[in-house]
C-alpha cells in the first residue's frame, strides 16, 4: 500500500495510519493484530498503539482469540451490542442491509426479483442472503438481535401477515415474520414499506426536526406512512396511509384490491409504462425513471402527471393529519423535481394554507435506502436490548 | 463485412413473405438478427429454422431443456460453430462469424460456462489476456490497470484489488472478472452462458446486478440460464427453444412462471407467425 508515503508532518502520518488500520479492519470484518500488521505493512508496535487509541474512543473492539494455537488479539469494528438486519421486499428487488446500534450500515446487497415473485423463493433467498452477508463480515446469526422486513402491502404488525388480500399474489395467509424467524432463529418484525420509510426519515432523515410528517412512497405502487407525534401511525390493521387505494377515477379500471379506479391503477408501474409503448417501445419502470432524469420529454411528462395525481390524494391525507412536512421517496422520487414539482403544486393548491407552518414537500434524505433503513431501525427498536447488554457486560467482566 | 463461404454447406435461406414480415420492429434495426438458423450434427437436429434477435439496451433470455439448442445458438453468435443454413445480421449488415476472433471484431463478447480464466494471473492480466496494451517501449501495465479499475467500477463490482490473483477470488468474483473481460474492446452484444449456475445467493445477486448494468450501458445481452427466477428477474424478453425450434417469445415482465415452463416442456406450442415482436 502506498498510502503511508503520503506524509507531511508526524501527526498527518499518524492520522493516515489510523485511517488505514480502521479501513483494513472494516474491509476484512475482523483481523488479529498480527494479521493487521501484515495487511497494512505497519509495524506491530504501531498497530498496537493505534488499536489501543481506537479502542479508547470506542471505534473498535478487541477480543481474545487463538491463531495457530497462540493467543491473539482479534480486532473488529465496534458493533455496539449487536447487529440488526433490514430487509426490503419490493416488486422487483430485494434489498438487505446489515447494521449496528449506531445505525451504521456494515454490509448491503440488492437482488433483482422477477415480476410476481414467489413467496417461498423470495423468503428463502432473503434468508440465504442474510447468512451470506454475515459470513462476509466474519459474523454469525448469534450476533443478530433482530430482523426487520418491509413489504409493499399493508401489514398487521402483531401477526406479521399482509392484512389486505390480493395485493401481493401468493403472499396472503402467511405469517411472514414467523416463517423467517423459524428459519433464522431470531426475532422478525414485519411492516409496510412506506411505514418503514416514514420511520427512517422521521428518525434519521428529512423528518427529524418535525413531530408530524407524511412519507410518500411513489414506486411500482403508491403508499404513505404517517408519523404523528413522532410515532408511526399504522392504524388497527395496518392500512393507515394506503393512498394507493384511494379512488381517483370512478370509471377507472378495477384494482387488484377489488375496488374501481384506485390511485395505483392510474400511477402504478403498468399505467406509467403503457402510454409510452407507442412512442418509445417496451420500457421497464426504471428505464422511464432514468430517461426522465436524462431529460426525455415523454418520460418526464408521465412522471410529472403522476406527481400531480399523487399530490391530489396526498393533499387529502394532509388535511386529515396536518403534517409539517411531506417526504417523498420510492423509485419515482429519483427523478427529483420532475415528480416533486407537480406534486408540491397539487398539494399546496388543495390543503388549507396555515400561517404557522406551511406544508413543505421534500425528497427523502435517505433516498432509495429509506425503506430498508426503516426495516433496520424497526429491528433495532423492537430488539430486546437490556438483556444483550447484560450478556455483553458479563463477557467483559 | 463480406459474406464468406466458410464451407460448401453454407447456403442462403430464402424466406416466405410471412417470416420477412416479422422483421418489422418499432425500435430500429436489431443489434443481432438470426433468421432460419439450421444446424445438424449427423442425425441430430440441433437447430431447425430458428429465428432470434437482440436489440440494444435489452436482455434476452434463451431458455429450454437440456439439448434444446441454446448453447448451439450461442456458439454460433460467438463464432465457434457455423450454421448449415440461415441468415445472420449484425446491426443490419449480413455477416458470417467464422471464428471467435471474427465475433470479437463484430462486437460480440461471450462468457462461457467454464469462464476460461487463468488461475495464476491477476485480474488485470486476465482481462487483457491475448490483447495486452502496448506503450511506446513495452507493455503498458499502468494503463491496463486503469482500464481494469474503470471497467470494474462500471459494473460496481466488489473486487478489492486489480492485482489479486484469480486463485484468491470466490466463484462469484470470478464470474465478475469474466463479465468485466467482455467489456474490454467496447462490445455491443454480450453472451452469458449459465452465469449464475453454482453461485451462492449473494454472488448471484451481484451477477444479476452486473447484467442490469450491462443493459443500462446500452448493450444487448443474451442470457442462457436454467434458473427461471434469475431469468425473469433481469430479462426483458424470454425466447423458448424446444427440440431445436422456437417455441414462443415472451415479455418477461408480464409472463408467469407457468407460461414459460409450459412452453419449455411442450405443454404449449407457439405457432409460427404469431410471435410477439418487441
Amino acid at each position: 500500500m502506498t498510502r503511508k508515503a503520503a506524509a507531511g508532518s508526524q501527526t498527518s502520518l499518524r492520522e493516515a495510519n489510523k485511517a488505514l488500520v480502521l479501513e483494513t479492519v472494516q474491509h476484512w470484518g475482523g483481523l488479529t493484530q498480527v494479521e493487521l500488521a501484515a495487511a497494512t505493512g505497519l509495524s506491530q508496535a504501531t498497530v498496537s498503539t493505534i488499536v489501543r487509541e481506537l479502542l479508547g474512543v470506542g471505534v473498535v473492539e478487541t477480543a481474545v482469540t487463538t491463531r495457530s494455537g497462540r493467543r491473539a488479539q482479534l480486532v473488529t469494528v465496534a458493533r455496539r451490542m449487536g447487529l440488526a438486519v433490514g430487509i426490503q421486499v419490493s416488486h422487483r428487488q430485494l434489498r438487505i442491509v446489515l447494521g449496528d446500534f449506531g445505525h451504521t450500515v456494515l454490509a448491503e446487497q440488492t437482488l433483482p426479483l422477477p415480476n410476481e415473485h414467489r413467496l417461498d423463493t423470495s423468503l428463502d433467498r432473503a434468508a440465504l442472503l442474510v447468512v451470506d452477508l454475515l459470513e462476509r463480515m466474519g459474523s454469525t446469526l448469534d450476533e443478530v438481535v433482530g430482523i426487520g422486513v418491509g413489504v409493499p402491502a399493508p401489514v398487521d404488525v402483531d401477526t406479521g401477515m399482509i392484512s389486505v388480500r390480493g395485493l401481493m399474489r401468493g403472499w396472503d395467509d402467511v405469517h411472514l415474520g414467523h416463517t423467517l424467524s423459524k428459519r433464522l432463529a431470531c426475532p422478525v418484525s414485519v411492516d409496510n414499506d412506506a411505514n418503514l420509510g416514514a420511520l427512517a426519515e422521521s428518525t434519521l432523515g428529512a423528518g427529524r426536526a418535525y413531530r408530524d410528517s407524511v412519507f410518500v412512497r411513489a414506486s411500482y405502487g403508491t403508499g404513505a406512512g404517517v408519523v404523528i407525534g413522532g410515532r408511526v401511525h399504522r392504524g388497527y390493521a395496518g392500512t393507515a396511509g394506503e393512498i394507493g387505494h384511494v379512488q381517483v377515477d370512478p370509471l377507472g379500471d378495477i384494482c387488484r384490491c377489488g375496488n374501481r379506479g384506485c390511485l395505483d391503477t392510474v400511477v402504478g408501474a403498468s399505467a406509467l409504462v403503457e402510454p409510452l409503448r407507442a412512442s418509445l417501445g417496451a420500457l421497464a419502470l426504471r428505464d422511464v425513471v432514468q430517461r426522465a432524469r436524462d431529460g426525455d420529454p415523454g418520460c418526464a411528462r408521465v412522471i410529472a402527471d403522476a406527481g400531480a395525481q399523487i399530490g391530489a390524494v396526498v393533499a387529502g391525507l394532509g388535511m386529515a393529519v396536518n403534517p409539517q412536512v411531506v417526504i417523498v421517496g420510492g423509485e419515482l422520487a429519483e427523478t427529483g423535481e420532475v415528480l416533486l414539482g407537480p406534486m408540491r403544486e397539487a398539494i399546496s393548491r388543495r390543503v388549507l394554507i396555515n400561517q404557522i407552518a406551511p406544508l413543505e414537500v421534500v425528497p427523502a434524505a435517505l433516498g432509495s435506502r429509506a425503506e430498508v433503513m426503516g426495516a433496520l431501525l424497526l429491528a433495532l427498536q423492537t430488539a430486546d436490548v437490556p438483556v444483550r447488554v447484560d450478556i455483553e457486560e458479563e463477557k467483559v467482566g | 463485412m463480406t459474406v464468406l463461404d466458410t464451407d460448401g454447406s453454407l447456403t442462403c435461406h430464402v424466406f416466405d413473405g410471412e417470416q420477412v414480415g416479422t422483421q418489422v420492429s418499432g425500435a430500429g434495426a436489431p443489434l443481432l438478427s438470426m433468421r432460419g438458423i439450421t444446424k445438424r450434427f449427423g442425425a441430430v437436429e440441433a437447430l431447425v429454422g430458428v429465428d432470434f434477435e437482440v436489440h440494444a439496451h435489452e436482455v434476452v433470455a434463451l431458455v429450454g431443456d437440456n439439448g434444446a439448442g441454446k448453447s448451439t445458438l450461442a456458439k454460433m453468435v460467438a463464432g465457434v460453430l457455423a450454421p448449415d443454413a440461415g441468415f445472420i445480421e449484425i446491426a443490419g449488415q449480413p455477416v458470417t462469424i467464422p471464428s471467435p476472433a471474427a465475433a470479437q471484431d463484430l462486437g460480440v463478447a461471450t462468457v462461457f460456462q467454464d469462464l476460461a480464466l487463468c488461475e495464476n494471473l491477476d485480474v488485470t492480466a486476465n482481462l487483457f489476456l491475448g490483447r495486452e496494451l502496448h506503450g511506446a517501449v513495452s507493455r503498458d501495465d499502468a494503463e491496463m490497470e486503469r482500464v481494469t479499475r474503470e471497467v470494474l467500477d462500471k459494473l460496481a463490482s466488489r473486487i478489492p484489488s486489480v492485482r489479486t490473483p484469480l486463485s484468491h477470488l470466490s466463484a462469484g468474483q470470478r464470474q465478475t472478472v469474466a463479465i468485466a473481460r467482455t467489456l474490454i474492446g467496447a462490445p455491443q452484444i454480450v453472451v452469458l452462458d449459465e452465469p449464475t449456475a453454482a453461485l451462492s445467493v449473494v454472488q448471484t445477486a451481484e451477477v444479476l446486478m452486473h447484467i442490469e448494468r450491462l443493459r443500462d450501458l446500452g448493450l444487448g445481452v443474451i442470457l442462457i440460464s436454467h434458473n427461471m427466477t434469475d431469468v425473469r428477474a433481469v430479462s426483458d424478453r424470454i425466447e423458448v427453444l424446444r427440440h431445436g425450434r422456437n417455441n414462443g417469445s415472451y415479455d418477461a415482465s408480464s409472463t408467469s412462471f407457468e407460461e414459460i415452463i409450459a412452453a419449455i416442456t411442450g405443454a404449449t406450442h407457439a405457432e409460427r407467425g404469431l410471435r410477439s415482436v418487441s
